[in-house]
């Protein structure tokens, strides 16, 4: 009972596969993909059954993605067959998965943004009469089917006016509507608020009894073990193993996908704190206001809440992106008057930002270029730039950060996420700042590397640097800071009283309950 | 380690040769285009024909150069032709004023420098598409060339200017030097300083540039500086080789200089460009256009031809990129 019968990888005798019991939806057996020699899926065979909620673990990288893809029909496989309700199918297009019921809500949301919520969710299978679109009985159909799934979202209003949260829930709304009986989620609560993702979790739990088969793809542990019935876990294209909920936990799936155990992830040396580097004063700006805090040299000062709550753009002020609208900021004792981006990079701040496809690279750019964008007036002698230098340099960080690339000429966008995280990152230790700012540093990023990160924070801090941590990922901004400050509507709640807080507690600061 | 990036691995390799490849093919079909000229018509590879293809195809090269930096951020500037018919305006009315050649020269350039800046202005202060600010100047520089000559053409005395056109050196006719002398700097700024970086930073994401340190507003002033005083400078070679000024000369320049940066595989989204692959487009349109003269072929086939070609070598781009 507490391994299903699903053996990592049964090539030996081929098609070994289990036979498909009645409640199999879908079954792989010895699915494989293949880009020329290198194999991005190894064979692997898995059942899938009707009305189970099935996660799928991996660090990046490990395959997930690919199988999503070859599930979708995005991709065509290499090898092995797929049955869907016992009968071998092809998959060879996205249709041809939808035709069946096989629908996946990516990570990132692929809508319309200049269509109503109601026109997204009909797009493709819009209500005509004559020839004309019947807007109004859509709309009215549209925000039925969100008030029946208990998502609070009006369907009138146009997809950008909504938060990314909320355009996450049309997506799933979207593909939960169309006689889908098989439906993939790929970290879907990314961007999500708590009560968006309980609201998510319900909907989840309905289409679980309704028999809809869900695949869950997550990297945050808590959440698999909420709602999962059971879990795949897949290291290096393989699939090592599926285990059931109940009979298993954290830390053997952690070891599972990357042979080591929880406790190695957070690892945190205390150094002794150093000189104020920057500090705010009632600090004002667009979606926040009234901010004071002071970060210290060998100090983690972590700033946890919703999304939404005003981190980021109080970290955008700091940085000098956006003005600030009242307070003062002082820098290592000093006031400074922050009016763009380079006085901030001058003065020695760096910003990770919270969006690395809109915020934090250039993603059809060679890695070499993002790495160095920061420094290209030090690089340069004259006019000239030192190719030598600059190439020196970038093929340092990637080795410094082990980015996993072939050449500082590949493009950001070739990386996974982590790697790009990575990127993101190492434009600023190639720069040199006395305070980092991470925002986000951890979404969408696996185990090992949020473990590589976390070791260059400590790395960074005894160097003498400070960083402002920005985290929606309670555990992180938890275990991490030394002085934790809670966001709420755009509001500092309590001052530095979180250190002995339980998780509990602080969630409640910023959820305001 | 890991078997995904293992095949981004693969990819990567690929690409360079890639680039190199393509070029290669462009080179390949302005050579197949000569040697198929060459046997189609006896007219084609003459003394007098060669140095004429030349001449023809060095502005519209010099202009998609120019142009290419534009596109490189992601921008577009449909202006370019008005203000090459615009600059033959300036420079005869100054040579006719009896100002000095360099001087008027100068001038010329400077006043392109002033539109380019402009077009910076329009873009980043005040919040407007370059495809609108640019179309607003192309259809008004017209307007002000007309008013400022009444609508007539004021011929160019000064003989020093006009036989510039009409000089070889090495058998190489003057106006490809220009071509030379425009290339190689622009080379060099485009992959050896900072400034070419951060056009490519600039087209691929603004926003990451900003937040890395990039002036962006500045980049943008220098693409479309640089792009017009480049047109301003084929205003002035233009005006060598008729010897006139008259502001609607160089009429749907702009789409040939577009169609030459396209051809030689800059991409309209940004963040993608070479100074060699807009030249050696330049002289495949050039070659086409001049093949099909010699040829008698119907000069409305020629633009058919045209646009034949820039939806092949797009959609053959377009499937290498997908490919990946």
């Amino acid at each position: 009972m507490s391994v299903s019968g699903v053996a990592a990888a049964a090539p030996a005798s081929g098609n070994a596969a289990p036979a498909s019991g009645d409640d199999t939806i879908l079954e792989l057996r010895n699915l494989e993909k293949s880009y020329g020699p290198v194999l991005a899926l190894k064979p692997s065979s898995l059942a899938f059954r009707r009305g189970e909620i099935h996660a799928i673990v991996g660090e990046n990288g490990a395959g997930k993605s690919t199988l999503i893809k070859l599930l979708t029909g995005v991709i065509p496989r290499s090898g092995g067959d797929v049955l869907w309700n016992g009968a071998p199918v092809g998959l060879a297009n996205p249709q041809e998965a939808i035709d069946h019921g096989i629908n996946a809500v990516h990570q990132e949301v692929v809508l319309c943004r200049h269509l109503t919520v109601a026109a997204n969710i009909f797009l493709g299978d819009e209500t005509v009469k004559f020839g004309l679109l019947q807007k109004r009985d859509m709309t009215r159909a549209a925000q039925r089917i969100l008030d029946d799934m208990g998502f609070n979202l009006p369907a009138g209003v146009q997809l950008d006016t909504l938060t990314i949260g909320q355009q996450q829930l049309v997506a799933t709304a979207r593909a939960a509507l169309r006689g889908t009986k098989f439906l993939i989620f790929d970290e879907p609560t990314a961007y999500l608020t708590r009560q968006e993702a309980a609201q998510l979790f319900a909907l989840i739990r309905r289409l679980k009894s309704e028999g809809v088969t869900i695949i869950y793809i997550s990297h945050r542990m808590e959440e698999i073990f909420e709602i999962a019935d059971r879990v795949s876990v897949l290291r290096d294209g393989l699939m090592v193993g599926t285990r059931d909920i109940a009979a298993t936990n954290d830390n053997e799936l952690v070891a599972m996908m990357i042979n080591r155990t929880i406790d190695e992830i957070y690892h945190k040396e205390h150094i002794p704190f150093g000189e104020v580097l920057l500090e705010t004063r009632n600090l004002s700006g667009k979606g926040f206001k009234d901010v004071s805090l002071t970060v210290r040299r060998g100090e983690i000062v972590g700033l946890y809440g919703l999304i939404g709550a005003g981190r980021s753009e109080f970290a955008l002020s700091v940085f000098g992106r956006n003005p600030k609208t009242a307070g003062e900021i002082f820098w290592k004792g000093k006031p400074v008057d922050i009016a763009d981006e380079r006085t901030a990079i001058g003065l020695g701040i760096a910003l990770a930002p919270e969006s690395r496809r809109d915020q934090g690279l250039n993603l059809n750019l060679p890695i070499g270029l993002n790495l160095s964008l920061p420094i290209y007036d030090r690089l340069s002698r004259g006019l000239i730039i030192s190719s030598r230098e600059e190439a020196r340099r970038a093929d340092q960080q990637i080795k410094d950060l082990s980015i996993k690339t072939p050449s500082r000429k590949s493009l950001a966008s070739s990386m996974s996420g982590g790697n790009q995280q990575k990127i993101v990152i190492g434009k600023w230790l190639n720069h040199g700042a006395d305070l980092f700012i991470f925002d986000e540093p951890t979404v969408g990023v696996d185990v090992g590397t949020k473990a590589e990160i976390y070791r260059l924070f400590a790395k960074l801090l005894k160097e003498g640097a400070g960083i402002l941590l920005i985290s929606s990922y309670l555990p992180e901004v938890y275990e991490l800071s030394d002085t934790l400050h809670v966001f709420r509507a755009g509001q500092l709640v309590g001052t530095n009283g979180f250190r002995g807080a339980s998780h509990e507690e602080v969630l409640a600061e910023a959820i305001g309950v | 380690m890991s078997t995904v990036d293992a095949a981004s691995a693969k990819a990567a390799q690929p690409r360079r040769n890639y680039n190199f490849l393509f070029a290669l093919t462009l080179l390949g079909l302005l050579v197949l285009l000569w040697v198929v000229l060459a046997f189609a018509t006896p007219n084609f590879f003459t003394d007098r024909n060669i140095p004429n293809l030349m001449r023809q195809g060095a502005m519209i090269a010099i202009l998609a150069v120019g142009q290419t930096f534009v596109i490189i951020t992601a921008g577009i500037d449909l202006s370019v032709g008005a203000v090459v018919g615009f600059s033959t305006v300036v420079i005869a009315l100054l040579l006719q004023a009896g100002v000095p050649v360099w001087a008027s020269i100068l001038i010329t350039l400077l006043v392109g420098l002033g539109i380019g800046l402009f077009h910076g202005f329009g873009i980043t202060k005040m919040g407007l598409p370059p495809f609108i600010i640019t179309l607003a100047t192309l259809t008004s520089l017209r307007g002000i060339g007309l008013l400022m000559t009444n609508g007539s053409t004021i011929s160019i005395q000064n003989e020093d200017f006009t036989r510039f056109a009409t000089l070889d050196f090495l058998g190489i006719p003057s106006l490809f030097w220009m071509v030379v002398v425009i290339a190689i700097p622009a080379y060099v700024f485009l992959n050896h300083t900072r400034w070419g970086r951060y056009l490519f930073a600039v087209g691929s994401n603004p926003e990451s540039a900003r937040l890395s340190g990039v002036r962006v507003n500045r980049v943008i002033y220098l693409a479309y500086a640089l792009c017009s005083i480049c047109a301003a400078f084929v205003g002035v070679l233009l005006a060598t080789r008729i010897g006139i000024g008259n502001a609607t000369q160089a009429e749907g320049w702009e789409l040939q200089a577009i169609a030459s940066s396209v051809i030689g595989g800059t991409s309209l989204f940004g963040a993608v460009g070479s100074v060699h692959g807009p030249l050696i487009g330049a002289f495949i349109l050039a070659t086409i256009n001049n093949g099909a003269n010699l040829l008698n072929v119907n000069s409305f086939w020629q633009r058919i031809i045209t646009g034949g070609l820039i939806i092949v070598i797009v959609y053959f781009d377009q499937l290498r990129r997908r490919g990946r």
